[in-house]
């Protein structure tokens, strides 16, 4: 499973979503997620994957594309891609 | 200055070992059953805690919404949901900058907590859940209760021991009978069966052992053989509202809020003191109006420990004299549920106000000379239905509270 669907995934999970009609694109906030709820979110996404997020990183991401770019350039760094 | 409101009392809602509705909690009080068990072996095993009153609780709601609560705020939406159910209060169509929450917790979001810290302590790590702040503050609960019907009126959470749900009902009957609200869900919930805050509560060497033949009738109020308290969990929910709102809208009035003591004994950070509850016993009979003898049924605090019970049966003396008001401790059935018995308790108050059903002190077989009170020992009474009945807190850091209820 691509890193994407994995964040598609646990996102349908943890907001009732359907990662079917998940756009990666769409702004967070649009989608109702508030920034506590994302906060909760990440720490599952970290555990997940293994990997950990910076505050300052956390803040860059806006949307879930921008969040499999991090998680993706994590695991790469951690050489687990 | 405009003219105290009367304050009703138009829904409860109840979360608790004998039941999860009023009517399932009042028939559980009737027949005198009890809900306390043995705990699991293990947990036993090693917090030294060998009985409690739990619930076994599959959460009334969505899966999503149950993992961001913690088990105290499950408890306490669930009976508030309840309470505004049974209120018939279409909140839709109010003015809910009108209604608020008074809520009372002694321990708060209890398993929050320690999961974190068994995380941290037990496995070594140290990344606790981004929610753990918001889901174990002591405010949690009824801010839950706030968040979820948009009652945006006044806001307040007790927590004083034992008598912390107790303090709500009573500040929150004052709160509308000034005029500053409309009405207020008000009550309190406790979760703390769990290992640490078992572990604490064995080490003050306060809790009853198993009662070896019947360990459900390991909690003996006013007993010559009781042998301390048995903790409990769950959560009671009133919906208390001007009584010329709920007459116009021609809700179903249960009884009337209308007596408040709150006193602090100063004395000792546990043991009780006769002449703390005695003020507070005045003070809420002195705030409805009542003499002693409109009292028609207590429903003590009763713990089950050596002190407490005598102390509390002296207060009582003092108060009533001889007057042969009945007196039960309903604690033998639904355990002790802290920060939640006082709402709890006045629910269970309500049988003997409403039906002249008195809930007994189930398993008081031998009672204690040194606790001369009339007992409702082992089974119910029936009344007729008093005018007014009362029910006592006193908590651990000295705080007494006590409510009159009172009929039409």
């Amino acid at each position: 499973m691509s890193t994407l669907d994995r964040i598609k995934d646990l996102a349908a999970k943890e907001f009732s979503i359907d990662p079917a009609g998940l756009d990666p694109a769409a702004p967070l906030d649009k989608l109702g997620i508030d920034s506590l709820s994302f906060i909760e979110f990440m720490f599952k996404i970290e555990e997940e994957f293994g990997v950990s997020v910076s505050d300052e990183d956390l803040r860059s991401i806006k949307t879930f594309a921008d969040l499999e770019r991090h998680i993706g350039a994590a695991l790469a760094a951690a050489g687990k891609s | 200055m405009a003219a105290r409101r009367r304050v009703a009392i138009t829904g409860i809602g109840i979360v608790s070992p004998l039941g999860q509705s009023l009517a399932a909690f009042h028939a559980a009080l009737e027949a005198g059953r009890s809900g306390i068990a043995r705990l699991p072996e293990a947990l036993a095993a090693r917090t030294g805690v060998q009985v409690a009153a739990s619930i076994d609780w599959t959460p009334p709601m969505a899966p999503g919404e149950a993992a961001n609560l913690d088990r105290v705020a499950q408890f306490a939406l669930v009976s508030a949901g309840q309470a505004l159910e049974a209120s018939g209060l279409e909140l839709q169509a109010a003015d809910r900058e009108r209604i608020g929450v008074y809520w009372g917790t002694g321990m708060g979001g209890a398993s929050t907590l320690e999961t974190a810290y068994e995380r941290v302590y037990g496995k070594n790590d140290w990344r606790a859940r981004p929610l753990t702040v918001v889901m174990a503050m002591n405010n949690a609960a009824g801010s839950g209760i706030a968040l979820k019907h948009g009652l945006r009126g006044p806001f307040a959470n007790f927590s004083t021991a034992c008598s912390s749900s107790a303090m709500a009902l009573g500040e929150a009957m004052r709160t509308i009978a000034a005029g500053r609200a409309d009405a207020i869900v008000a009550g309190g919930a406790e979760a703390l069966l769990l290992p640490a805050s078992l572990a604490a509560w064995f080490a003050l060497r306060t809790l009853a052992p198993a009662d070896a033949a019947d360990p459900a009738a390991s909690c003996k109020p006013f007993d010559k053989r009781r042998a301390g308290l048995v903790l409990g969990e769950g959560a009671a929910a009133f919906v208390l509202e001007d009584e010329a709102l709920a007459r116009a809208r021609g809700a179903r009035i249960h009884a009337y809020l209308t007596g408040y003591g709150n006193t602090c004994d100063a004395t000792h950070i546990s043991r009780p003191d006769r002449q703390g509850q005695v003020r507070a016993i005045r003070e809420a009979l002195g705030e409805a109006g009542l003499s002693a003898e409109a009292i028609g049924y207590i429903n003590a605090h009763g713990t089950a420990t050596a002190v407490g019970d005598v102390v509390e049966a002296e207060a009582i003396r003092e108060v009533f004299g001889d007057a042969p008001v009945p007196v039960s401790s309903t604690k033998s059935m639904h355990g002790h549920l802290l920060g939640g018995a006082g709402a709890l308790e006045l629910a269970a108050a309500l049988l003997a106000l409403e039906r002249g059903i008195i809930p007994p002190t189930a398993h008081l077989e031998a009672p204690d000379p040194a606790c001369p009170i009339r007992h409702v020992p082992q089974r119910a009474e029936r009344i007729p239905a008093p005018a007014a009945v009362m029910s006592n807190s006193f908590a651990f850091g000295g705080s007494n509270v006590v409510l009159v209820a009172e009929r039409d």
